[in-house]
């Protein structure tokens, strides 16, 4: 009895840790007023959505660039992490282990300090402020994720089923389309939402590159909050809380613990 | 099979990439590190002066994100634990729905959430005072280096729980099933038995915590900017105000070494352990 | 019937034949520094008037953030582009310290006598920044000064000096707050004040000659700085610093006077507090519009930052939406201001204070030693 109230209590605990600072987030989105020293929003309303959504306002713009850039993120790092992950997971590949570990540093590394080299080499080339630059610095970050996730996939394909298909005359690539691919694609979806949430949540290589030129959600969301706008830092971080949670509630459906447990 | 010439050929494109956006700029950072200010020539000149500005925060970041990760480390383990040897049906099912909430939130939405909830006048404070816990003149803010470990904390917990929870589900039930039946209680069988076959999982998970929480520029900078802060903040600063690249770039080269110190650490217990 | 088509479409037509002369749409790119307030003025106010007069251009403004960071992230944007024949930004607007260099590096256009609003200023601010020549070089946008918010209701006697504030920070912990250096020029601005009541000689700082040697009070000063920074709350920015009095979580800060009542005009900002502007005084500082050497639209940048200095623009605009001081000389706004708005700057600080208290910030040489000397002193 005793341990039975100590887990609610526990659990208790913990939904709270979890959940109060998103219910304050919450109020803050739908608070017209909040001064000190009422405890909770002396009025409620829409009129900071209004601003937000305004067709004059940069939010609108910010929320483009960030599914605009999000997008050619997921396009370009799974096009060259797709590849790769076959040929980790299914190529007689020399040096294998060499290469995977290789895609291993950047997450060995803080990235800040490749984030500050990489805007003061795009300075020289010119692409600092640009939609490709933004692009090219998510997409780095995303493929190391999915060269990972997409070599586990394609190892998790059962090899006999490929000869089996094989065996029966299919040509290569005819295997890899029907065969291959089929069985993988669970784990290649969840890397490309993986890429498109970490692309759209990313902070750090925007601030370097695409500053001030190319702004983007948590951008914006950060700038409102150090400007004292709460209610739009609040709107701004709803909406980016939509996909996160989203995506938080299916994950198992797409990642399977087998997958899982093959990272790292 | 795929051809070596294949596999090749397949893998040259994330190669390309990999080196133009991740090797390149790292090479640039170790050059721009030990090339002096003045003059030109190579030396050690941006690490003294690295120390002489920085080195109280130096220290702090080291220690906070150790402290985070330590926390980390507890909480994952006990939530991940529980998943695997709690006998509650209905405990399990609302602590597994419960988790994972924080797992894909940003550290910039994070760091919101927290700069409001934490505040003196904050809603934690509020809901204290409201319960009679605290009095308004005895409320005080949490946005100092104890708002940036709730915040890591908070963000980085469900990560680890649920790579160490897949890891243990993975694992062979039999041995858990015959050391409980030989009495063994629930935390022993966490301690003794569970804990030592996931090590690698849990130890991959702390340390990309770790090098996570050394490269996270929105929290620090949105809860407390000021003295003493994380190294991020004072890179930022160094490029943003003064263009000093080689200062900010010796701070970076800080910021490996720990990494490489802690990575180090954990990969040689683990072959203490193996041998 | 058929005039009446006519009719319907002339103005049609004439709307077409005026963009086929303008040849389409022209963007002047606009860059500011500064907080977001300065960003709105461009986007709400001044564009949107340059656009009506101006039909074919279009204005687009990106905001670079508060502090030298900012003004810094023009530098740099301008530096990388050197070599070009033509530069993406038209008109800038940074603060003194960064405009002084780029006016060294040869990095902007020497344009003043070439805008009819040129001799509306005659101010030493216009010819000097910090102790670098920049005459001709900028026009400045405001000038803006900082002072020392309070709650009343939290504070009894108000301070009237630094040491007096510094002597009630001590004896209420935690009530004063202040952003350090590194998030927004605020902060910068209550280090300076600091320096300047407690490090020595404030005028040779300001006028000059540069000499290490007058740095010598420096390390008792910043040494007091960093006791006194035991007792104070760090605040996010400048925008921290009112919200945390705004939020009852100090009750009193360093803040910007045209932030301050701006906030409260927009009902963001309890209308009980105030400001007050201490012995020996505090700095402000001009915003300056500059156009880069080689703006691919040098033309349209002087004719923006003409309406800009224009003295209806800087009454209306300026003062009276914005709460800045004006940046040509005030004797050009009689007439176009009302008293009432005039009025309303002096609200709190009457201009005599403004004229004894208010301090220019030191020469570009002792203001980049004291920012160092606080990383290595106070905050290490």
């Amino acid at each position: 009895m005793l341990r039975t109230v100590l887990t609610a209590t526990a659990l208790a605990a913990l939904a709270l840790a979890i959940f109060g600072p998103i219910t304050n987030l919450l109020l803050w989105a739908f608070t017209e007023t909040w001064y000190f020293p009422a405890k909770l929003p002396q009025s409620y309303g829409f009129s900071f959505w209004e601003r937000v959504f305004r067709p004059q306002g940069n939010a609108m713009a910010s929320l483009w660039n960030s599914l605009l850039i999000a997008a050619l993120t997921v396009l370009v790092s799974l096009a060259v992490a797709v590849p790769a992950g076959l040929a980790l997971g299914r190529g007689r590949l020399p040096w294998r282990m060499a290469f995977l570990f290789l895609f291993l540093l950047p997450q060995a590394f803080p990235s800040i300090s490749v984030h500050m080299n990489i805007a003061r080499i795009f300075y020289g080339l010119g692409l600092n402020g640009t939609f490709a630059g933004v692009v090219l610095v998510h997409a780095m970050q995303g493929m190391v994720f999915s060269v990972w996730i997409a070599s586990a996939a394609f190892a998790a394909v059962d090899p006999a089923l490929e000869e089996a298909a094989a065996n029966l005359g299919a040509r290569r690539w005819t295997v890899f389309r029907t065969v291959s691919l089929p069985l993988a694609l669970p784990g290649l979806i969840a890397s490309a939402i993986f890429v498109f949430l970490s692309s759209l949540d990313e902070f750090t290589g925007t601030f370097f590159v695409g500053v001030p030129d190319i702004t983007t959600l948590p951008l914006l969301m950060y700038n409102a909050a150090m400007e004292g706008n709460y209610q739009i830092a609040s709107i701004t971080a709803l909406i980016l809380l939509v996909p996160s949670i989203a995506f938080m509630l299916v994950i198992e459906r797409f990642l399977k613990a087998d997958v899982l447990a093959r990272i790292g | 099979m795929i051809s070596r010439k294949a596999s090749l050929l397949l893998i040259a494109p994330a190669l390309a990439l990999m080196a133009a956006l991740f090797l390149y700029p790292l090479g640039f950072s170790l050059v721009s590190a030990f090339r002096q200010e003045d003059g030109g020539g190579w030396g050690a000149g941006n690490f003294l002066r690295a120390w002489q500005f920085y080195s109280a925060d130096i220290v702090f970041s080291l220690v906070i994100v150790g402290l985070s990760t330590l926390l980390v480390a507890f909480l994952a383990a006990a939530i991940a634990g529980y998943l695997t040897l709690g006998e509650n049906r209905w405990c399990l099912a609302v602590l597994r729905w419960l988790y994972r909430w924080p797992l894909f939130i940003p550290f910039v939405v994070a760091a919101q959430l927290m700069r409001t909830f934490l505040a003196k006048n904050g809603m934690m404070n509020n809901a204290l005072v409201e319960l009679g816990l605290l009095t308004p003149f005895t409320t005080h803010s949490y946005l100092d280096w104890r708002g940036i470990v709730i915040t890591f904390v908070w963000k980085q917990t469900p990560f680890v729980a649920l790579l160490l929870a897949g890891a243990m589900a993975a694992l062979d039930r039999s041995t858990i099933e015959a050391a409980r039946n030989l009495g063994a209680s629930r935390l022993r069988l966490l301690w003794d038995v569970v804990l030592p076959q996931v090590r690698p999982s849990f130890g991959t998970g702390l340390i990309l915590s770790f090098v996570t929480m050394m490269s996270v520029l929105s929290v620090p900078m949105m809860i407390n900017a000021q003295t003493p802060t994380l190294l991020t903040v004072d890179m930022a600063w160094r490029i943003n105000a003064y263009g000093d690249y080689g200062l900010a770039n010796a701070l970076g080269l800080i910021a490996y070494a720990m990494t490489g110190l802690v990575a180090w650490f954990y990969l040689r217990q683990g072959l203490k352990e193996n041998r | 019937m058929a005039l009446q088509i006519a009719k319907t479409l002339l103005p049609l037509a004439l709307t077409l034949a005026g963009t086929g002369i303008a040849q389409a749409q022209d963007t002047l790119y606009v860059a500011t520094g500064g907080s977001q307030n300065m960003v709105d003025y461009v986007t709400d106010y001044l564009g949107p008037m340059f656009e009506a007069q101006n039909p074919g251009w279009s204005v687009n403004v990106v905001g670079t953030g508060p502090g030298d960071a900012g003004s810094q992230a023009i530098l740099e944007k301008l530096t990388a582009q050197k070599a070009k024949d033509s530069w993406d930004t038209d008109v800038i607007v940074t603060a003194q310290l960064k405009t002084a260099e780029m006016v060294k590096d040869g990095l902007l256009m020497k344009y003043r006598d070439d805008i009819d609003t040129g001799k509306l200023v005659t101010s030493d601010v216009a010819k000097n920044a910090l102790g670098t020549d920049v005459d001709g070089y900028v026009m400045p946008m405001f000038i803006s000064q900082t002072a020392i918010a309070y709650n009343p209701a939290l504070v009894d006697h108000v301070p009237t000096s630094m040491s007096g504030i510094r002597d009630w920070a001590e004896a209420h912990k935690g009530a004063f707050g202040y952003n350090g250096i590194k998030n927004g020029m605020s902060g910068v601005a209550f280090t300076t004040a600091w320096i300047y009541a407690f490090g020595g000689d404030a005028d040779v700082l300001m006028k000059g000659p540069y000499d290490k040697a007058q740095e010598a009070g420096w390390d008792k000063a910043f040494a007091a700085l960093k006791t006194f920074d035991q007792s104070v709350t760090f605040t996010p920015g400048n925008a921290g610093t009112l919200d945390m009095l705004n939020r009852g979580e100090i009750a009193m800060g360093p803040v910007w006077v045209d932030m301050f009542y701006s906030w409260q005009q927009d009902g963001r900002l309890n209308p009980g507090l105030k400001i007050t502007l201490p012995e020996p005084g505090m700095p402000g500082q001009p915003y300056y519009y500059a156009i880069p050497a080689k703006a691919a639209h040098a033309e349209a940048a002087k004719k923006f930052i003409a309406l800009a200095t224009s003295p209806e623009v800087q009454a209306e605009g300026i003062v009276k939406k914005f709460n800045w001081y004006p940046g040509i000389d005030a004797s050009h706004l009689q007439g176009v201001l009302d008293q009432a708005s005039w009025d309303k700057l002096f609200t709190d600080i009457p201009p005599e204070t403004l004229a004894k208290n208010a301090k220019p910030f030191p020469l570009g040489g002792y203001f980049t030693d004291m920012l160092e000397q606080y990383e290595t002193q106070v905050t290490n």
